[in-house]
């Protein structure tokens, strides 16, 4: 139970309850701005009826030719919200514009290879992995994980434009390429 | 090769410098080519951005005026112009230099397009109006119509149009919209528009034909934004049995959960089917018809999601409720029964207590039938869930606690239990990696809550000691607390420890857009414990950093807008304007301007220069209509709603400060400041470089600055500590007593002008421009000094106010010495504010030259009579400071601290741990009482002659 709505720019004034959650970056105003200007239907926020924020996601449209699809920049939740399904909710919807409007092939996201828990969520919407990003999350360093921590699952599922499920493939966990050969 | 091509080469090196910040070295680049080519207008405009960028303003605006005056139209140096202009703050000098530049080419579209956004930056919106229609009837595209149609929109709701303006404007978008060829549909964005231009104009009927059709429905079902203008014009349509309709229809067959459909589905209950009174018979009749149909949707809804999604439940709660309100509940028990079965479906969850916050606001057997349900429910703790439901059932329990319930006695109790099931969970949590938080962390913010409860009831500090302690244990388990920390933060600076509220403040990593919603909690009324007179800078710095942001914003957020424009996001940008007003004009900006002020003056030699420079930034934040963007929800909050809740009771010193604190120490330092400086409006005018603020619309009203500076709104002062209101009696009477003195001797403008003249000639070697030199009056001397041919007033005794002031506060400083650490702080520092003030207006009788010709003898006989006292009492209070501060890191101070701590002593939280915060408490309330101290020996002999 909660309001989906658009994000909007004056939600970065109420979005501390779920940004100073460890995990979740707060980035400069451009970088939400610089969203918002050009993929406004594919950010939108989950708030509970009391009006506090329970989280987000961030999303935008690009590739060309057959890899047109939508991309998942940021999709987090507070930690007093988890637990009822409200990312998947948000993940719906961002499906289904990337569908719709903007007839993407598939919809994809990084993940960090150590985040298990992210990973079977992302499985059981139906993703898969599509190959794995070394470094990917360089800046970070080798953490207790490991080679998991740093590096990234490039996670995709396939939308209606993409009835042969070309975008994806069964041994991406096997396929590596280095952070510089992804945009 | 061609001598341009040649010229291009060399221009490669400048803009790397530039790109690189290496300013110097492209200046000298710039010099070099500019002896070669000295009229080129880039390699002038290029060296007027690195002098920008180098702080060189002066320089800078001779070479920026040379390149507008030759009114130039090549891209490139249009382009570095903009970023100059932009740099010194003429954004309305950019708008005419490309408004002559697209003069000079007309059919130039690109240039079109730079002179509507440099009007966009400016918030021109008439201009950008006109602009982008010319460019649509030259151009014959659409967009450009759309941007005369937002333009219009944003001028009418810009503040500094009377709101007279507002239909007009709006009835000329609506024709604006309609003319064009292609329908708006064709594009999301410009539906959005229109459907808002639409709302504003109350035209229902003509958006329900948009809405209606096919296009407008999908663009609806697609897009979240236009989808909450649909729902709003339905709303203000009196369509809500309609939209109730709709949503019933999203919910049971496409399954929607957003909780807006639902709250669309539940008013569609209680809206009459006719125009008759609504607590006709008839209608309650209907209404027990539509709220049983209602039930039966909703309970079906229950049962098929049933753990999986609290919508269905939740909406029988709120149905229930405003059944209740509506007065035609059925079944008195229906409210419990639903609490109850909510509690056992959800009671593991999180954020089962918010869930249920509106519905248990209860009395009277409700209540008590609640409470008992609550009572009996099973405090076993084994698993996660369990210990969740644990949790929700304390924070429900307490929620609805009477005064008569918070006793010492009970909260004691409470607290010990809330302390000790903690710590019995814990174990629950041993294997999560230490970046996850604890699930048993709300019982230590449970039983911090408690306690600081405790400490509001008995006002004695050593329950804040065991919040603290438990705190920090708290912390220890659950490193990433952000909640335990904010709790913290409160926590140190009520005990006067601000070095550690600092190091918590620190760690939660605010970032960007946080400082402005968030520094409240470290920076407000900082300069109680700034250490700036001695040299630690660290909470001067801490405003620098914060106010950062600030500036980023007014250096990006309007590239947003632009872009919105190109990328035709309509909807988003009356949004963007919003953000970005709302962080120009944040009250927590100006809050954090006013200690960074306050803290200043004790650190540097207070001088005209600085004084003139902050009375003008400060006459600025005077006019600004303040947003205030201060988060104060982030802190958790769990005492019952008979009391003050936890952000009230650990306000410092118990008031928290808004608009009425900042409009007080701005007419403060305004006039104390204003008095002292030779800088009067017309001066100013000419003096200032950049863009003033834009004024609203209702300014035009307001009294004379010099008016407003004397009122005392009765709303301001009740943000004020008696202290502080002590402080404004003082500093007014002051003013009171030495205005006219100053407006006799303060020199004519002319005077000033010139001066200021002769000294940006010297600097740059460049006359001033606008200014002209009038010649020596013929009874001025050669010392700027000018009799004045009127009479000179009286010389009057200084107030009473101001001449008591020292020696009353040095009375409340025993006196709230005895009480506390931050007390004694806060009234050593407002009375070393009050020496400051005396600095300030009397700064200039100190010239022996000014006191002989204006005959000023005795005036300055009685301020320095006023000055010593003030001296003297400022060192006794630093010696007194110094002897506190002893007494705060000894062994006994710590034995306080361990020993209060004892209820929350046990196998876990050791006596160890808790003798290691009584140090740092105890260490950190040394640092700061012994700093103060010291800093104001040093603020005495910075003034002492």
């Amino acid at each position: 139970m909660s309001v989906l709505r658009p994000f909007r720019a004056t939600d970065m004034f109420k979005f501390n309850n779920v940004n100073l959650d460890v995990w979740t970056e707060t980035y400069g105003i451009s970088f939400y701005l610089s969203y918002l200007s050009r993929w406004p239907d594919l950010c939108c926020v989950q708030q509970a009826p009391s009006g506090r924020m329970m989280g987000y996601i961030l999303g935008k449209a690009e590739g060309s030719g057959a890899e047109w699809h939508g991309h998942v920049t940021a999709l987090t939740v507070a930690p007093e919200y988890r637990r009822l399904s409200l990312a998947r909710k948000m993940m719906d919807l961002l499906e289904f514009v990337s569908d719709e409007i903007y007839r993407g092939f598939f919809v994809d996201l990084y993940v960090r290879c150590a985040n298990y828990v992210a990973i079977d969520m992302y499985e059981k919407l139906g993703y898969s992995v599509y190959r794995r990003v070394r470094e990917y999350y360089g800046s970070l360093g080798v953490g207790k994980g490991g080679r998991d921590e740093e590096d990234a699952f490039d996670m995709r599922k396939p939308l209606s434009r993409d009835p042969g499920r070309r975008s994806v493939r069964p041994n991406g966990r096997d396929i590596i390429v280095s952070a510089h050969d992804v945009p | 090769m061609s001598s341009f091509a040649a010229l291009e080469r060399q221009l490669r090196p400048i803009y790397d410098s530039l790109d690189t910040g290496s300013n110097k070295s492209a200046v000298v680049a710039c010099n070099k080519l500019l002896k070669k080519h000295p009229g080129n207008e880039l390699v002038k405009a290029l060296k007027a951005l690195a002098l920008v960028r180098l702080q060189k303003v002066e320089e800078s605006l001779v070479l920026c005026d040379e390149v507008l005056a030759s009114k130039p139209t090549d891209d490139a140096v249009l382009t570095a112009m903009m970023h100059v202009l932009r740099g010194l703050g003429r954004n309305i000098d950019t708008v005419t230099m490309f408004e002559e530049a697209f003069k000079q080419q007309p059919s130039n579209e690109e240039l079109g397009a730079q002179t509507f956004f440099a009007n966009v930056r400016a918030g021109h919106w008439k201009s950008a109006q006109q602009i982008a229609t010319r460019m649509h009837k030259q151009f014959h595209e659409d967009r450009y119509l759309y941007w005369s149609v937002i333009s219009t929109v944003l001028q009418a709701n810009d503040t500094t149009t009377p709101s007279s303006m507002k239909n007009l404007l709006y009835k000329l978008a609506h024709r604006l919209i309609t003319s064009g060829k292609a329908p708006s549909y064709v594009h999301t964005d410009r539906f959005h528009l229109h459907l808002s231009i639409l709302r504003e104009l109350e035209l229902y009927d003509e958006a329900r034909v948009l809405l209606d059709h096919d296009v407008g429905k999908s663009i609806c079902a697609a897009n979240l934004a236009c989808d909450e203008l649909r729902r709003d014009i339905t709303k203000l349509q009196n369509r809500q049995k309609q939209e109730g309709e709709f949503a019933e229809s999203k919910i049971v067959e496409k399954g929607d959960r957003n909780w807006l459909e639902f709250l669309s589905f539940l008013d569609a209950v209680f809206i009459p089917d006719t125009e008759t009174d609504q607590s006709s018979e008839a209608f309650k009749t209907a209404c027990l018809d539509r709220m049983e149909h209602a039930r039966q949707v909703l309970e079906k809804i229950s049962e098929k999601d049933g753990k999986k999604d609290r919508s269905g439940p939740l909406a029988l709660l709120e149905l229930e409720k405003r059944s209740r309100s509506h007065d035609v509940k059925q079944d008195d028990q229906r409210l419990l029964t639903l609490l109850k079965s909510y509690l056992e479906q959800f009671g593991d969850k999180a954020c089962c207590y918010e869930d249920l916050q509106p519905y248990v606001v209860l009395n009277g057997d409700d209540l008590s039938s609640w409470t008992s349900f609550l009572e009996s429910i099973p405090s076993s703790i084994t698993t996660i869930n369990e210990l969740q439901r644990r949790i929700n059932v304390h924070k429900l329990l307490r929620f609805n606690l009477a005064i008569s319930q918070l006793t010492l006695e009970a909260e004691t109790t409470r607290a010990s239990l809330y302390f000790t099931e903690y710590l019995q969970a814990l174990p629950l949590g041993a294997n999560l990696p230490n970046t996850e938080l604890q699930p048993a962390d709300d019982l230590a913010i449970l039983a911090g809550c408690a306690y600081v409860n405790l400490w509001t009831i008995s006002k004695e500090e050593k329950y804040l000691y065991i919040a603290a302690s438990l705190l920090e244990y708290g912390l220890l388990k659950s490193n990433a607390s952000f909640l335990m920390r904010l709790m913290l933060v409160r926590i140190y600076r009520l005990l006067g420890a601000p070095t550690l509220a600092l190091e918590h403040y620190r760690a939660i990593q605010t970032k960007q857009v946080q400082h402005d919603t968030l520094s409240h909690f470290i920076l407000s009324r900082a300069s109680t414990f700034s250490l700036a007179a001695t040299g630690d800078l660290t909470f001067a710095t801490e405003c620098l950093e914060t106010s950062q942001i600030y500036l980023s914003n007014s250096q990006e957020t309007a590239d947003f807008v632009v872009r919105a424009f190109t990328g035709e996001k309509y909807s988003q940008i009356p949004e963007f304007i919003a953000f970005e007003d709302h962080l120009d004009n944040s009250l927590q900006r100006d809050i954090i301007k006013m200690e960074h002020v306050r803290m200043r003056f004790t650190h540097e030699i207070v001088n005209s220069d600085i004084m003139d420079l902050e009375l003008i930034e400060l006459k600025f934040i005077f006019d600004r209509n303040h947003h205030d963007n201060r988060d104060f929800q982030i802190l958790p909050d769990y005492q019952p709603r008979s009391i003050p809740n936890f952000n009230d009771q650990t306000m410092l010193f118990g008031r928290g400060e808004g608009h009425g604190w900042l409009m007080i120490l701005l007419r403060m330092y305004i006039r104390a400041l204003q008095q002292s400086s030779d800088l009067d409006d017309t001066v100013e005018e000419k003096l200032l470089i950049g863009d003033r603020p834009k004024l609203a619309a209702d300014s035009g009203n307001k009294a004379p600055l010099r008016d407003r500076l004397r009122e005392r709104p009765q709303e301001d002062l009740a943000e004020l500590t008696p202290d502080e209101v002590a402080l404004l009696d003082f500093t007014t009477g002051l003013a009171d007593w030495l205005g006219c003195y100053h407006d006799y001797i303060r020199p004519p403008p002319s005077v000033v002008l010139a001066e200021a003249a002769k000294q940006s000639e010297l600097k740059t070697g460049h006359p001033l421009k606008g200014v002209e030199i009038p010649p020596t009056p013929p009874n001025g001397s050669a010392n700027g000094h000018h009799k004045k041919d009127e009479e000179a007033p009286a010389i009057t005794e200084p107030p009473e106010v101001v001449v008591n002031y020292f020696n009353t506060m040095k009375a409340r400083f025993a006196e709230a010495q005895q009480s506390s650490v931050v007390d004694a702080l806060h009234v050593a520092t407002l009375i070393q504010e009050a020496f400051i003030f005396l600095v300030i207006e009397t700064l200039r009788f100190k010239s022996a030259s000014v006191v002989k010709i204006y005959k000023l003898n005795s005036l300055v006989q009685s301020f320095k009579a006023i000055k010593t006292n003030a001296t003297e009492v400022l060192k006794e209070i630093s010696a007194s400071l110094g002897k506190q501060s002893d007494r705060e890191s000894t062994a006994e101070a710590r034995k306080v601290f361990t020993e209060s701590c004892s209820p929350i002593v046990t196998p876990e939280v050791t006596h160890d741990f808790i003798l290691n915060i009584a140090k740092k408490v105890g260490d950190a309330r040394k640092k700061v009482l012994e700093g103060v101290g010291k800093g104001m020996t040093r603020v005495c002999s910075n003034h002492s002659q």
